[in-house]
């Protein structure tokens, strides 16, 4: 019965096929590359107006069923123009596809809508998902250093996971943030800086938008610039299925410079305690025993001592710290679907472990964009993303003495003391610290085609994240471990957002002249932060780690949450005259919770004119010139710049002792930190006028193009003046007050951009392209009210200050600090520059008497000498790109510099400068004596250049040839270096990329990574 | 066309969308004016609010009793003492003082906590008349405080009586001596009339405390006037002030019973019986508890007079030396007892003998002398928690202390019998003999002063004695052999007010 069943189907299934054959007419053919000649397999054919498709096999060829011999084929590829082509009554066609990289007609999306490149007046950078460099980056963010000019991104820390410092023609805020908004698929997400919810695999492409013109649509989010990020949508057709792995081995790019010979650490410290004036039993190796251990002796050291065996130890903590990690991703997609259905689906697993022991990161995403049309008029899609990441551990010193052993002879960790808590391994064991995310991001949209030319959309965008943090110390492993007899805890955060869109867009044109486009909407963002932190101190044992705070003798509770809402009208007209003048306006108003009751409202307008010189008929008959546009643009962005209920009156809280207990109070006056002197800063009076930050930028470039746009080149000049800049007014401390949020102070920046690409060569067998990127910024803080100076940054225990400041008249984060002239080499010279005590001592650093309470040098080197001593801000930032293909092999490499920008070094002092110190013999003009009780003062005898040139990448890739295997479609392999060599001038040992405020304590070392690359379509 | 339905179909959702988010911001996990003084509860907590800035380190946990001891012949500070400590020693102070800046700062904080409870208790519905007058006339008691201490300290200072709620009513001008004290004394009886309760609790002001603190205010006023201290020609008569001076510290000294004289020196000073005793000296403290969580809560004033060479062992009762010991631990040794005090005491005044400690044990039972020219010196007894648990102690600061308002009465009532009553009541106790009983009205008076500063030294009182008797040059300079460069009567106003209160410049 049941084979009759199926026969009977099969039967129908075949008839029904042949009655196909029967009315339609066959066409077959070939898809190649236009310009190498070559088989392009994956290309999507469709009947145009049906959903009859197919696609083209390995050798190119299709086949495919037309109704009659009037229909149109639609041929589509990844990274090549679409094609029509009318049948015409063919049975056979011969496809050239053309690839679209450096078309003029390419789409660049803006927000709320796209258009095309040829068509901008703003300054827009753009960048394919196809041309991000290949190796492990937790996020997209570190994958743009050196891509765009006019983007600069530091990455200073190689922990696996760590994020990047993205900054778009400059800082332009005290308080608020300084990042760009990360806008993906049309939700604005909020700072950029971690992407890791997207696989930089599922990005098509990367638009950022730098001036005001382009991101004025996203109003008071807009003065840092905006990143938008495009993932890959489903194209019709069969379903691609392609495979990627990326296998990545990583060592120390440099040697740590540390002591290599245990003899050599120990006459240094112990010559560093004698001048220290330490004596007796304070002097370290002298064959003693202190707190239980036993310190040998130089003579034990060397093996001179008759009474004693040589020193057994000598831990290379190098070695035992880090290793050559091995980090793995592998990323599994699809994509296809009709003309109704499109999807596109991927999932990713990403796995990168650090150089420190114990140190790795776990990451797996997955994303799906699903378009349905529903009717002629409505389309509907959704965009889900799922990603879940795991920290474990963190970086590790290895600056610990090689003259103790790792572990004693019991096998316990080796400790110097009961409050020794410097082994690395023991650190490394026995802490706990992981954490774990999960975000859950998605968007649901209609589309509705009102009419030819007017559309309407509206979206649904939620998303949601949770961080939770494990954290364990024991006694014996921490300090704060030690204080507490064991410290646990756990940190709960929780955001979650929701984001409604609508928005209309109106396409006309009006004769051949007039070209119009519309957009104009509202939208409503509303965003909640939670935390809540749970935290035990002193456990019986430490069996249970964290895992039952209710066990600890203190347990401390904490919770929070911030909420905030955005509303906005948004709308932008694009104009075209006759194809050659383009005008832009566009404007975006923005209401938020966060302001106050006098300012809650804000617009942001903005405007744009782009001259399309080369569509003039004087320069139409100069064939070279294939395009020229001139641009310019002027107008305000905003930045938020403030937390939550800042312009809020907030009570402080108290508890004072009536005889029997404690009770609580609420008042005026909410304690808010400490000053230098400890005592509490009181802050908490309300600002009604509070508003936003202000941007005001001008921007004028032009884009030029010759020989069909076979060398391109983009200039840009920018000026952005930011003023209301939101900052803590110190106010009268009568009213019980000691600051106050408000609006004053500005900051400029002005620049330039340049990116420039040439197709040197461009053959069928041989292409070259180069490519590079110039960009220049100069920050300067005009005002900040009555201040002209402020620091900020961390408070250095060790030279006892800030070292960061804001300094009217100069660039954001200026170090502050003493002038120094080489080492004293007599105390007559030390007294006479003005210092006492073992500071004039011959060996020590002179500091310079530039100033006193009058102004003018007065013989002592005090604070007043202080003065700006260095700047972090590099001069410029170049890059290089450039990729060879040869037949099916493809070479590729990209340098990233940044020049002349100064790096306060707190390490300077390295052993092999320590090697080199003064001494009576060696009277160094360079570098101090050993010293142990010395106190530096911050001064610019740490500063030191930081420019570095980076050899950051080179790719060697091959392409199979297609057919060689059944079933794959494209099969190409690569092996890829990162991160491969620096030229530079900087201490040795170290990684000359720092954070934005350019300070060096000694980062995460930036690994070396050598990675071997497998792409596979099916 | 059936686009209209859309066009007006998603109108009404951006509409609907509009509508709903007025961006009124809805704040979480704090409260403020807008959620506040709602209940009696919210009352209750805001009159707490404004206390618990007494206990503070800025304030009278040690902050106020560096400003008024270290110019005095009573405290030095140790050698590596901050440069404003020496300033204030050496009285040359100038307006970038930090300790100064800091007493300024921590006084007004307080002004503006109780003017929050003043401007806005009297508005919290559904509460009894008798509890919410109670609340407001703390709130009176406690601004009244302030500026007392800002006027003895500043002298004309920006009277603030307004609950600051934006930054335009942060410039404001300084007022005249006078105004500054017509507030004073309106405050303060407005807060007689509104309070009823003669004792609420430990660190609380009463109906007494309203009364003492009165007493002290005319007291200042008349003997500032009849000295020709600077800045109090306004007064227009001597006599009328001593009169209200004898008249208010007479109420507390014969029309009350909740408070009294302890008879016993030690006891005075022993927080396990002024903090429990039904009749104590303490009527009004800056209270603090060894079981609070941070500093404030309790309190480390008497590290600062502890000596910092090694843990201390003294007997519990110094009378009987045999008696059980205990460990007050080790301190800071901050403040330094000055020879010019300890050397004023005449040899057998117990409160030399009994209340400042001059030798003890270390843990190990040997036994150390402490020497008043050295570094670790005698230290006074009155901030001593035998129970202290590590550094936290419940030593409270007397603010108002029923010998003083007898010492008060003294003055004002001059030599009369009451006069001699109460000084010679003081004088019995610390063993030594009656007062010349032939003393003219100056020279009673001037006597009740020097009586004040044995009895009430390291208290916060003996520069504000000085000051209203016009003696800072005659006892610090003549007496005591100090140099005064600067603030003798009136400190300058710190430096961070004139720079930010645009009605401040001179």
């Amino acid at each position: 019965m049941k084979q009759r069943y199926l026969l009977f189907l099969f039967l129908s299934l075949l008839l029904s096929s042949v009655d196909v054959w029967a009315q339609a007419v066959t066409v077959n053919g070939t898809v190649k590359d236009g310009t190498t000649g070559e088989p392009l397999p994956g290309v999507s054919v469709v009947v145009k107006g049906t959903t009859t498709g197919t696609s083209s096999q390995v050798d190119g060829s299709f086949s495919i069923s037309v109704p009659s011999d009037k229909a149109i084929l639609v041929f589509t590829y990844i990274s090549y123009l679409p094609q029509e082509v009318p049948v015409n009554g063919r049975v056979s066609l011969s496809i050239a596809m053309q690839t679209d990289s450096k078309s003029l007609e390419e789409v660049v999306v803006v927000g709320y809508g796209a258009v095309k490149k040829s068509d901008l007046t703003g300054s827009v950078a753009t960048l394919k998902g196809s041309e991000l460099n290949r190796t492990p980056a937790a996020s997209v963010d570190q994958l743009l250093q050196g891509k765009l000019p006019g983007v600069q991104v530091m990455a200073p820390s190689g922990q696996p996971g760590a994020g990047a410092t993205i900054r778009i023609r400059g800082a332009s805020s005290l308080n608020g943030s300084k990042a760009p908004l990360m806008v993906v698929d049309g939700y604005p997400w909020g700072d950029a800086g971690n992407l890791k919810q997207i696989n930089p695999e599922d990005i098509e492409s990367i638009e950022v938008l730098k001036d005001a013109s382009s991101a004025a649509i996203y109003g008071s989010r807009g003065a840092n610039g905006v990143i938008l990020i495009t993932t890959k949508k489903g194209r019709e057709g069969e379903a691609r299925i392609s495979f990627s792995s990326l296998n990545t081995i990583s060592a120390l790019p440099v040697k740590p410079d540390l002591w290599r010979d245990p003899v050599e650490e120990a006459t240094y410290a112990n010559e560093a305690a004698i001048n220290g004036g330490l004596v007796g039993v304070d002097i370290p190796f002298t064959g003693i025993t202190r707190n239980g251990v036993y310190y040998p002796s130089i003579a034990e050291l060397r093996g001179l001592d008759p009474n004693k065996p040589q020193w057994p130890h000598n831990t290379d903590w190098v070695d035992l710290v880090y290793r050559n990690p091995f980090s793995q991703s592998y990323t599994l997609s699809a994509d296809g679907g009709t003309e109704k259905t499109k999807y596109s689906i991927s999932g990713n697993y990403y796995k990168e472990e650090g150089l420190s022991i114990k140190n790795f990161y776990d990451k797996y995403t997955g994303r799906l964009n699903l378009d349905q049309q529903l009717s002629k008029a409505l389309k509907a899609g959704t965009n889900v993303v799922l990603a879940h990441t795991k920290t474990n551990g963190f970086g590790l010193s290895v600056d610990r003495s090689r003259i103790f052993p790792a572990y004693d002879e019991n096998g316990n960790y080796f400790r110097t003391g009961p409050t020794d808590y410097g082994n690395p391994l023991a650190h490394a064991n026995q802490v706990l610290s992981t954490t774990k995310t999960i975000d859950v991001l998605g968007t649901i949209f209609l589309d509705a085609k009102i009419t030819d030319w007017l559309q309407f959309r509206t979206q649904l965008s939620s998303k949601y994240g949770n961080s939770e943090q494990d954290q364990y110390e024991p006694a014996t492993a921490t300090f704060r471990g030690f204080e507490s007899q064991g410290y646990g805890s756990i940190n709960n955060s929780t955001y979650t957002d929701l984001l409604n869109e609508n928005y209309f867009t109106i396409n006309r044109t009006f004769g051949t002249d007039h070209a119009l486009n519309l957009v104009g909407g509202y939208s409503f963002q509303r965003t909640v932060n939670k935390f809540n932190t749970l935290t035990g101190q002193g456990f019986v044992n430490d069996n249970l780690q964290n895992e039952n705070l209710s066990a600890a003798v203190t347990k401390t509770i904490s919770n929070d949450l911030s909420r905030f809402d955005l509303a906005s009208w948004y709308g932008r007209a694009n104009y075209t005259l006759m194809d050659k003048y383009l005008f832009t306006f566009t404007g975006r108003a923005d209401g938020s919770t966060k302001f106050g009751a006098n300012n809650k409202w804000a617009f942001f307008p903005s405007g744009a004119f782009a001259w399309k010189v080369s569509e003039e008929e004087f320069l139409k008959s100069i064939e070279t010139i294939s395009e020229l546009k001139v641009r310019a643009s002027y107008g305000l962005t905003g930045n938020q710049g403030i937390s939550p209920y800042q312009t809020l009156d907030r009570f402080g809280t108290a508890r004072y002792y009536t005889g029997t207990g404690f009770q609580t109070g609420f008042g005026p006056g909410l304690a808010s930190g400490n000053n230098e002197q400890g005592l509490t800063i009181v802050g908490g009076l309300g600002n009604n006028s509070l508003k936003w930050e202000t941007t005001r930028s001008f921007d004028i470039g032009f884009d030029l193009g010759i020989m069909d746009q076979r060398f391109t080149l983009t200039a840009d000049y920018y000026v952005k003046n930011t003023s209301d800049l939101l900052r803590l007014k110190t106010i009268a401390p009568s009213a019980g007050y000691d600051q106050q949020w408000i609006n004053d102070g500005e900051i400029s920046n002005r620049g330039v951009e340049l990116g420039i690409t040439a197709d040197v060569l461009s053959s069928s067998e041989l292409n070259w392209t180069v490519g590079a990127n110039f960009t220049v910024n100069r920050n300067k803080v005009v005002s900040m009210g009555e201040n002209d100076q402020i620091e900020i940054g961390t408070l250095y225990e060790s030279v006892r200050q800030r070292i960061s400041t804001y300094a009217v008249g100069q660039p954001m984060y200026v170090f502050y600090g003493y002038k120094t002239d080489g080492i004293i080499q007599s105390l007559e010279e030390g007294v006479n520059a003005g210092l006492t005590g073992a500071e004039a001592r011959p060996g020590e650093i002179k500091y310079l008497d530039i100033s006193g309470p009058e102004g003018v040098p007065d013989g002592v080197v005090d604070s007043f000498d202080r003065t700006i001593i260095g700047n972090p801000n590099p001069d410029f930032l170049y890059s290089f790109n450039t990729t060879l293909t040869f037949r099916r092999f493809d070479l590729s490499a990209q340098l990233y510099g940044v020049q002349g920008n100064d790096v306060f070094d707190f390490r300077k002092m390295t052993p092999s400068r320590q090697i080199q110190r003064w001494t009576p013999d060696n009277p160094s003009q360079e570098f101090p004596r050993a010293n142990s009780t010395r106190g530096y003062r911050a001064s610019d005898f740490f500063i030191t250049d930081g420019s570095f040139l980076r050899i950051q990448n080179v790719t060697l890739g091959y392409n199979l040839k297609p057919g060689l295997i059944k079933g794959v479609q494209s099969l190409r392999v690569y092996f890829s270096g990162n991160n491969l060599y620096t030229f530079t001038k900087f201490n040795t040992g170290f990684d000359p990329e720092m954070g934005e405020l350019g300070i060096n304590e000694g980062n995460y070392p930036r690994p070396r990574a050598f990675s071997i690359g497998v792409n596979v379509g099916f | 066309m059936n686009y209209r339905k859309y066009l007006y179909g998603s109108l009404v959702i951006a509409a609907l969308l509009t509508s709903c988010s007025d961006l009124e911001e809805d704040p979480y996990g704090l409260i403020n004016t807008g959620s506040f003084y709602k209940t009696p509860s919210d009352a209750e907590s805001a009159i707490i609010y404004a206390y618990s800035i007494l206990p503070e380190v800025g304030y009278y946990s040690r902050g106020f009793l560096i400003i008024t001891e270290l110019p005095t012949e009573n405290l030095t500070q140790k050698g590596d003492a901050g440069v404003s400590n020496f300033e204030l020693d050496e009285l040359r102070t100038t307006s970038t003082n930090a300790d100064l800046d800091n007493i300024w700062t921590y006084l007004y904080r307080g002004v503006a906590r109780a003017n929050a409870v003043i401007t806005n208790v009297p508005n919290v519905p559904n509460m009894p008349e008798v509890s919410k007058n109670q609340i407001v006339g703390e709130g009176y008691f406690l601004r009244a405080l302030h500026f007392f201490n800002l006027v003895r300290l500043f002298g004309e200072v920006p009277l603030r009586v307004d609950n600051i709620v934006e930054a335009s009513q942060v410039p404001i001008a300084k007022s005249s001596i006078e105004d500054v004290y017509k507030v004073i004394i309106d405050d303060l009886q407005q807060a007689e009339s509104l309070i009823t309760s003669q004792r609420i609790s430990e660190g609380r002001a009463n109906k007494v405390a309203v009364q003492a603190l009165l007493a002290k205010v005319y007291l200042h006023l008349a003997s500032s006037k009849s000295s020709n201290s600077p800045g109090y020609d306004f007064v227009a008569d001597a006599d009328e002030m001593y009169a209200q001076a004898k008249n208010y510290s007479g109420k507390v000294t014969n029309e009350q019973t909740a408070f009294g004289f302890t008879d016993n020196l030690v006891d005075i000073w022993n927080t396990e019986i002024y903090k429990t005793a039904p009749v104590t000296e303490h009527i009004f403290d800056a209270a603090v508890d060894r079981t609070g969580e941070i500093e404030s809560n309790y309190s480390k004033l008497p590290n600062m007079f502890l000596p910092a060479d090694r843990r201390m062992v003294i007997p519990y009762d110094p009378l009987v030396p045999t008696s059980a010991t205990i460990n007050i631990g080790q301190g800071w040794g901050h403040f330094r007892t000055e020879s010019a005090i300890y050397n004023s005491y005449a040899a057998n005044d117990k409160r030399k003998t009994q209340l400042i400690v001059s030798q003890y044990k270390g843990e190990d039972g040997a036994s150390y002398t402490l020497d008043i020219s050295g570094n670790a010196r005698p230290f006074t007894r009155k901030y001593i928690d035998p129970l202290r648990v590590g550094d936290k102690s419940s030593a409270n600061t007397p603010i108002l202390r029923y010998s003083d308002i007898l010492l008060v009465y003294a003055e004002a009532a001059g030599p009369t019998t009451e006069g001699y009553a109460a000084i010679n009541k003081v004088r019995a106790r610390a063993g030594l003999g009656n007062l010349d009983p032939s003393l003219g009205v100056q020279a009673f008076r001037n006597a009740v002063v020097e009586e004040r500063a044995l009895e009430l030294a390291f208290e916060g009182n003996r520069l504000f004695d000085l000051r209203r008797t016009n003696t800072m040059e005659e006892v610090l300079e003549h007496k005591y052999n100090k140099t005064i460069t600067s603030g003798a009567y009136f400190f300058p106003i710190p430096q961070r007010e004139i720079d930010t209160n645009p009605l401040m410049k001179p």
